[in-house]
């Protein structure tokens, strides 16, 4: 029995009628677990907590305070009701009433009265439909995953065959990917006229592993001479670029498939110079694609940090030197500039740059590409995490002895950690706190406009502010101090969405 | 007295209720939970206070949840109290109240007078 409970999928009621709540609960408590809240905020507050624990929402409509298509609003706004199913429940069956709830995203309507069998049947049907959905998309996820780490291991095996017959040990492939992606990553924070997306980037990474597959086809006296080449022997050398590009077009299969035209355009043209003096082609500038101008680069660092048969490793400092003086070609003066800017965690990168945790970044890559993709999955995804730290949160919180306070502008919710409501006589969740005569009480209104403005003078990237006012905490008046983060919006125009933080007494230093 | 005596006495719609309820348990259970239900005092009281938009939401309530119980006496007059709040609440009279009052009382009595007879 304590096995089944614990597996049992839970359904929150938001229902301002205790008896219409206790006649559903009644109804559904043998297959689900039940949580009720008396109005909108409060349920609005359960599903900020765990929605992506609740499988489904019976919403009533008209509700003192915030009504049901209030809850409806905030739900698609935080896009829960793409994961958490709600049912309408309303005694109100005007036409318009249910019209509008299906628009804003009401999967179901079940009128009064309440028949117990047709509440069930609702609502495990509706379940079980999201259920079968989820797994679909767990499925799809899991085979794109699959997919994806076979090709990027198929690139890895094939480019190492190239290095080793090269006599060089492998790292070669993993710094040129190590060095593309910082670049690439730092040139479209630049600029957009590459119209590069998170995916293109992941491809040229993987594709800049087969830049020199073309060298499988130098005879080895060639490729392994201990040193200075001749005339010939640099012109044999020099056909590896074109060979790699006809081995990759010569391709029975999978012409079509974005990674090889990428590794295409690499192999083909990763030894061609921004002036027009590279080869084979002589392409000038931009006709080099983006893909192999900065493969090219990577190819050039890498080349003249490494030790070979008949030089020494450069030093970092040097060899950024040498490429910004055009020792080696002329390249793509964003691209220069996006070397120099990537400098620094160039050299750390390149360090840690070994099998194992270029491995793991692939996955990571993957993971975070896949949560791109897939946009569905990924709102699911994150609040799943966003669980995770809720619950790791709520656990420091109900240990520690201070208040702790989350409030979201839209709607207008205060969130009070169980002792923090408790010590300022205020309920866990309050509706419009500005207002709230027990908060002004707590706190001069003249000191909330002074921290509202300190706080929306923050940044996304510098997000903490901290202030010190009076505060009647527990009945007694002193001054505290407001440690605080604000919650900026992720788009490019941030828009504040809030705040979390604690208030604590301040230690005097004499003390 | 049985349940459906009781729901007799009232005129409710007991067959109905104990096809949605699937059994004399749950109704009476929930019957029982009625005379603890504050829709009607909230009722009462929005009104007096002339605060209609409150009222309605008390009359909506009301009306849903002697809907669900098959409360028809009651159900009907806090269907017509919620229809006139919504739409024309300037038209309340007083004896509105009086008429949902006595659909109230006499609800209440015999669910009381169940309560006691299952005591007994």
């Amino acid at each position: 029995m304590s096995d089944k409970s614990k597996l049992k999928e839970k359904i929150l009621i938001v229902d301002d009628s205790e008896m219409n709540r206790m006649i559903l609960s009644d109804m559904l408590e043998d297959d689900f677990e039940i949580l009720e809240a008396p109005d909108g905020p409060q349920g609005l507050a359960i599903l900020q907590q765990m929605s992506s624990e609740i499988s489904l929402v019976l919403l009533d409509i008209v509700m003192p305070g915030m009504d049901g298509f209030e809850v409806l609003a905030v739900m698609n706004k935080n896009q829960w009701i793409e994961d958490v199913p709600v049912i309408m429940i309303s005694a109100e069956s005007t036409p318009s009433y249910v019209r509008r709830a299906y628009e804003l995203g009401v999967i179901d309507y079940i009128s009064r009265p309440f028949d117990s069998l047709v509440v069930q049947r609702r609502v495990l049907n509706t379940i079980m439909l999201y259920a079968k959905q989820k797994k679909l998309m767990g499925l799809v996820t899991e085979q794109m995953y699959e997919k994806e780490k076979n090709t990027s291991l198929m690139v890895t095996i094939l480019s190492h065959i190239v290095e080793f017959r090269n006599g060089e040990s492998g790292l070669h492939v993993l710094h040129i990917q190590t060095i593309t992606e910082l670049l690439l990553k730092s040139l479209i924070k630049k600029t957009d006229q590459y119209h590069l997306s998170h995916a293109d980037i992941n491809m040229i990474n993987m594709a800049s592993a087969l830049h020199d597959i073309g060298k499988i086809a130098i005879p080895s006296e060639v490729l392994n001479k201990p040193g200075r080449f001749t005339d010939e022997e640099y012109k044999i050398m020099k056909t590896h670029s074109m060979i790699g590009a006809s081995m990759l077009e010569d391709l029975p299969f999978h012409q079509d498939e974005p990674l090889v035209k990428v590794a295409y355009e690499i192999c083909r043209w990763h030894h061609e110079r921004y002036d027009g003096r590279g080869y084979p082609d002589g392409l000038k500038g931009e006709e080099i694609p983006i893909s192999a101008q900065v493969v090219s680069m990577a190819d050039v660092y890498d080349a003249l940090t490494s030790e070979r048969v008949y030089k020494k490793a450069f030093s970092h400092e040097t060899a950024l030197q040498m490429i910004q003086e055009g020792q080696c070609g002329t390249f793509n003066p964003l691209l220069l500039e996006c070397l120099m800017d990537v400098a620094d965690s160039l050299v750390e990168e390149m360090k840690s740059a070994s099998l194992n945790t270029k491995n793991e970044k692939e996955m990571r890559n993957i993971a975070e590409e896949i949560m791109r993709y897939e946009e569905m999955e990924g709102s699911n995804r994150t609040l799943l995490y966003l669980d995770q730290e809720r619950a790791k949160n709520r656990f420091y919180s109900s240990i520690s002895k201070e208040i702790l306070f989350e409030y979201t502008v839209s709607p207008s919710i205060l969130t009070l950690t169980e002792w923090s409501a408790e010590k300022l006589g205020l309920s866990e969740v309050t509706l419009d706190p500005l207002k709230n005569e027990t908060v002004l009480e707590s706190m001069a209104q003249e000191d909330i406009q002074k921290l509202g403005e300190l706080l929306h003078r923050t940044t996304p990237e510098e997000p903490e502010a901290s202030y010190v006012c009076k505060t009647k905490i527990d009945g007694e008046v002193k001054e505290r101090r407001f440690i605080c983060r604000a919650d900026w919006s992720e788009e490019e125009e941030p828009v504040f969405r809030g705040v979390i933080g604690k208030v604590e007494d301040i230690v005097h230093e004499d003390f | 007295m049985t349940v459906k005596e009781c729901y007799e006495k009232i005129n409710g719609d007991y067959e109905g209720v104990f096809s949605r309820f699937r059994g004399d348990a749950r109704i009476q259970k929930f019957a029982f939970k009625f005379l603890n239900d504050g829709s009607f005092d909230s009722l009462t009281k929005t009104l007096e206070a002339r605060d209609y938009a409150e009222a309605f939401r008390a009359a909506h309530t009301l009306k849903g949840v002697s809907q669900n119980l098959g409360f028809t006496g009651l159900y009907q007059i806090s269907e017509t109290v919620t229809e006139m709040l919504r739409n024309h609440p300037e038209d309340y009279t007083p004896d509105m109240l009086d008429k949902v009052r006595e659909e109230y009382d006499k609800t209440y009595a015999a669910i009381k007078e169940l309560q006691a007879s299952t005591e007994a």
